[in-house]
């Protein structure tokens, strides 16, 4: 169920089997990692030739700061804790929102 | 499209947004497999412009998309040069000053946040009550986490952790308070309030004997310092301010003027306060869950926010005053209150709303001693029953099933439980913004109308239960008083006239439909004059058979006396509404045909068409249908020259005066405006002197005409050249509801 817009020309066969590779993805949960290092997780719903990308029920997820880190390493001490300390990304939610192509530096298809 | 495709794309999407969920739900459960390249060189196939999309998504609905890493839109985007969290350690001492002006930066934001910011803007700006709120930050909601801090604090660090913690604790408790306020009763969200929470809880794990216990400790903290005596004054009327906001909000006390007291000790120490701007930041909002772009933090004036906040405390005591005992006792005198509330200036906000409703539909009782059934048994009584067995409480006590009295209550009781909803609203309605007060009643006319119809067929039946005397009307014909659809179709056309009047102050109105309005309100006051008539004929008879047994029932024979006040004040009102409205309809029309006034060029406009955009509210009355454009037009062709019309003008005016001389005479009491007595006399004042403008805008006109001979002009003539026409706006009015031209010569 998804709809190319007309400008397609007919029968060019490369244009026609990219459309088809493209459509699989819609609705597909997508990680898009973009240049400043955080990464989106959202249904994708829209591309065009420019690889801009619209996520529906979208959530952020950003790399924990400096303080954040340090104060999990603290905790993890006080417990007395060996081993690595694990720190979780920074997530929250924002929606709907198009991520433009030129900043994206890696994309993942969940399932 | 056919059934069966219907069927189908409901069924898919159906499909599609259970298969949308699961996918929400299940992240991470599944592996990812990288598809940058192959995505990559995929999407450069496509042509320019060419989108692959899903079908059930708009384009419409992409706009909405927040743009990542642009600056304006993504608010997570962390310019170059910049720092991702704002650097500043909330743990740190701080000096008292720095704690004072801290305290009173959160007040004015809190101020902020109720008048209809979003707390993204205002409170959760300060790094305090971000730390609080902070996702990983657990009970009891230290400001440094579970972490102790090494060794003893010093004096600023106290002032930090005990002080500043508590208020902040406390803030974050009365702003859930007032949330939950808001959210029980009517209100428009982003109009009125922003209610959302950006992913945070406001600590709803932290009970306020919690907050008591940490606001007491700080006050006691502050008395062991050794701080000059003004500053420790002020820290603790911040903190007792605190307290009794907290005890006032939760029903604890009602102490209201007492939290002015303290503003006032607040304000008077507010210059003790050193700024500490980098306490606050807008950079919370990168980690806030928001499809909103970022705006930047709130900047409001201690004087803006001191003016508020005292400004809230003074609605929230008007509404103690407003829903006291006399005043509840009857409804009229409660809905002259609502309206009174509603137009405090300046209006009240959004709590000080949520707060007079939750005093009077938090339960199903107006008072103690006042159910909701009560008021809306004794509005009716009071209105079309006075006196009069039927209806009377004690009827509804009557258990034999063969007694008329019993069988009528059961009816009258069936009809109220279809009256209720929108009977209450008559109370609630009055306390939403006061554009929404005008929606919401248009949306209550078909609704009422409908009622009606239910109260016609309660009435058949009460008839034929208990059969009453019919009476001659003005024509002559015996009719029935049918009470309860006289007072359904009474205050249909009150609510009616009411989103005539609420145009004009809301002015949705053009110049050119002034006309038209006044007209379709003098026929509604027409109406209910009529209306009134009818109960009193009814009223009088019944007063009379009780005075032939005046040993029987001394109780009705005092309610039709004060029945008897009630209905000529009212009468008296809506027959000086009657006037002004027609005096008005008459200024504009002459105003129109001599074209001072004229219709914007419109090509495609049809009279009918235009006529029926605007009365749509009122076309779906199907009992007693308002006038049609031919009756309209059949109206203004009464206006003639500009002569006679403003002969007539004076003549409404002068009677319009009367009507109001004789019932501004009336005791709170006889025209039930208890408790709102100031309120009444500057409305009968507004309305003298709009009666007054009225009269001199027509000499006005009368004057300017006779100067260059034209006083015979009439339709067709034209006195654009000569005469300039203005509409005021409703601050310039004297009474918003009522609009008088202003005309004057114009300079050649």
């Amino acid at each position: 169920m998804a709809t190319v817009a007309s400008q397609a020309l007919p029968g060019d066969k490369g244009s026609d089997e990219a459309t088809h590779y493209l459509t699989s993805f819609l609705n597909k949960t997508l990680h898009i990692h973009i240049t400043d290092g955080r990464m989106f997780v959202g249904q994708m719903k829209c591309t065009d030739s420019e690889r801009n990308i619209i996520l529906a029920m979208t959530h952020e997820y950003r790399q924990p700061s400096q303080s954040d880190v340090k104060l999990a390493a603290e905790r993890h001490e006080k417990a007395g804790r060996n081993g690595n300390v694990k720190v979780d990304m920074k997530k929250r939610f924002v929606g709907l929102v198009v991520v433009p192509g030129q900043y994206i530096t890696k994309m993942e298809v969940e399932g | 499209m056919t059934e069966d495709q219907q069927h189908g794309s409901f069924n898919f999407a159906a499909h599609r947004l259970a298969q949308e969920a699961r996918q929400a739900l299940s992240f991470g459960s599944r592996g990812v497999k990288d598809v940058t390249a192959e995505f990559a060189t995929a999407a450069k196939q496509l042509q320019p412009g060419q989108l692959v999309k899903d079908d059930y998504f708009t384009l419409f609905e992409a706009v909405g998309a927040l743009e990542i890493m642009d600056p304006k839109m993504d608010s997570g985007c962390v310019p170059e040069d910049d720092s991702f969290e704002a650097e500043f350690d909330v743990c740190r001492g701080l000096e008292a000053a720095e704690i004072i002006w801290i305290l009173d930066e959160l007040l004015c934001l809190e101020a902020a946040w109720h008048d209809g910011y979003p707390l993204s803007q205002t409170v959760f700006t300060s790094l305090h009550v971000d730390r609080l709120l902070s996702p990983d930050n657990n009970a009891p909601y230290n400001l440094h986490y579970d972490r102790r801090p090494a060794g003893d604090l010093s004096n600023d660090e106290q002032l930090v952790h005990i002080v500043l913690r508590a208020y902040c604790l406390a803030l974050i408790k009365c702003s859930q308070l007032v949330l939950h306020t808001v959210q029980s009763q009517n209100f428009y969200e982003e109009e009125d309030f922003v209610t959302h929470l950006f992913g945070r809880e406001l600590l709803p794990k932290l009970s306020t004997d919690e907050c008591y216990r940490l606001l007491d400790d700080a006050l006691r903290f502050i008395t062991t310092l050794n701080l000059p005596a003004d500053t420790s004054e002020a820290l603790k009327a911040r903190l007792a301010f605190r307290r009794n906001y907290l005890a006032a909000l939760i029903d604890d006390t009602d102490d209201w003027p007492d939290l002015i007291a303290r503003m006032e000790v607040i304000d008077s120490t507010n210059s003790l306060g050193r700024p500490l701007r980098e306490a606050f930041s807008d950079k919370v909002q990168r980690q806030l869950a928001t499809s909103t772009p970022p705006r930047p933090m709130l900047q409001v004036s201690w004087k803006d926010a001191y003016a508020r906040w005292t400004k809230m405390c003074a609605g929230i005591i008007e509404t103690e005053r407003l829903t006291s005992f006399w005043i509840c006792q009857s409804p009229h005198c409660l809905q002259r209150a609502m309206w009174a509330f509603s137009y405090l200036e300046p209006q009240p906000n959004t709590f000080a709303r949520a707060y007079l409703q939750d005093r009077l539909f938090g339960s199903d009782r107006i008072t103690e001693d006042v159910s909701h059934f009560d008021l809306l048994l004794t509005d009716i009584r009071d209105l079309v029953l006075a006196g009069d067995p039927l209806a009377d409480p004690d009827s509804f006590q009557v258990e034999l099933p063969s007694d008329p009295r019993h069988q009528c209550s059961r009816h009258i009781e069936a009809f109220m439980d279809k009256a209720f909803e929108e009977y209450l609203n008559v109370y609630r309605m009055v306390c939403q913004n006061r554009c929404r007060i005008r929606r919401t009643f248009t949306q209550a006319i078909p609704i009422m109308d409908a009622l009606e119809t239910e109260a016609i067929r309660t009435d058949e039946e009460l008839n034929r239960l208990a059969p009453r005397e019919a009476m001659p009307n003005k024509s002559g014909a015996k009719v029935q008083l049918n009470p309860l659809t006289t007072w359904t179709k009474f205050y249909k056309v009150q609510i009616m006239a009411r989103t005539i009047q609420l145009g004009f102050e809301t002015e949705i109105y053009l110049p050119d439909e002034l006309c038209t309005m006044y007209w379709l309100l003098s026929v509604f006051a027409h109406h209910q004059c009529s209306r009134i008539e009818a109960i009193e004929r009814h009223l009088l008879v019944r007063t009379l058979s009780l005075l032939d047994h005046p040993q029987q029932n001394s109780r009705y024979a005092a309610e039709c006396m004060a029945s008897r006040d009630w209905l000529r004040s009212l009468h008296l009102q809506w027959d000086a509404t009657r006037m002004m409205a027609l005096a008005l309809w008459r200024l504009c029309g002459i105003l129109m045909a001599v074209r001072i006034i004229e219709a914007p060029k419109r090509d495609f406009a049809q009279d009918q068409l235009l006529y029926d955009a605007r009365m749509k509210p009122y076309l779906s009355v199907n009992n007693e249908p308002i006038p049609s454009l031919q009756d309209l037009d059949r109206a203004r062709q009464n206006i003639k020259s500009v002569e006679v019309t403003c002969k007539s003008i004076e003549m409404d005016v002068k009677e319009a005066k009367a009507h109001l001389a004789e019932v501004k005479m009336m005791s709170p009491e006889q025209a039930k405006y208890v408790g709102t007595e100031e309120q009444w006399k500057r409305e009968m004042k507004q309305l003298e002197t709009t009666c007054v403008a009225i009269a001199v805008q027509a000499s006005q006109l009368m004057r300017i005409a006779g100067k260059h001979g034209k006083k015979g002009a009439q339709e067709g003539d034209s006195l654009k050249e000569t005469v300039e026409a203005s509409i005021p706006p409703p601050e310039k009015r004297y009474h918003g509801w009522w609009v008088v031209p202003q005309l004057k010569e114009r300079k050649m």
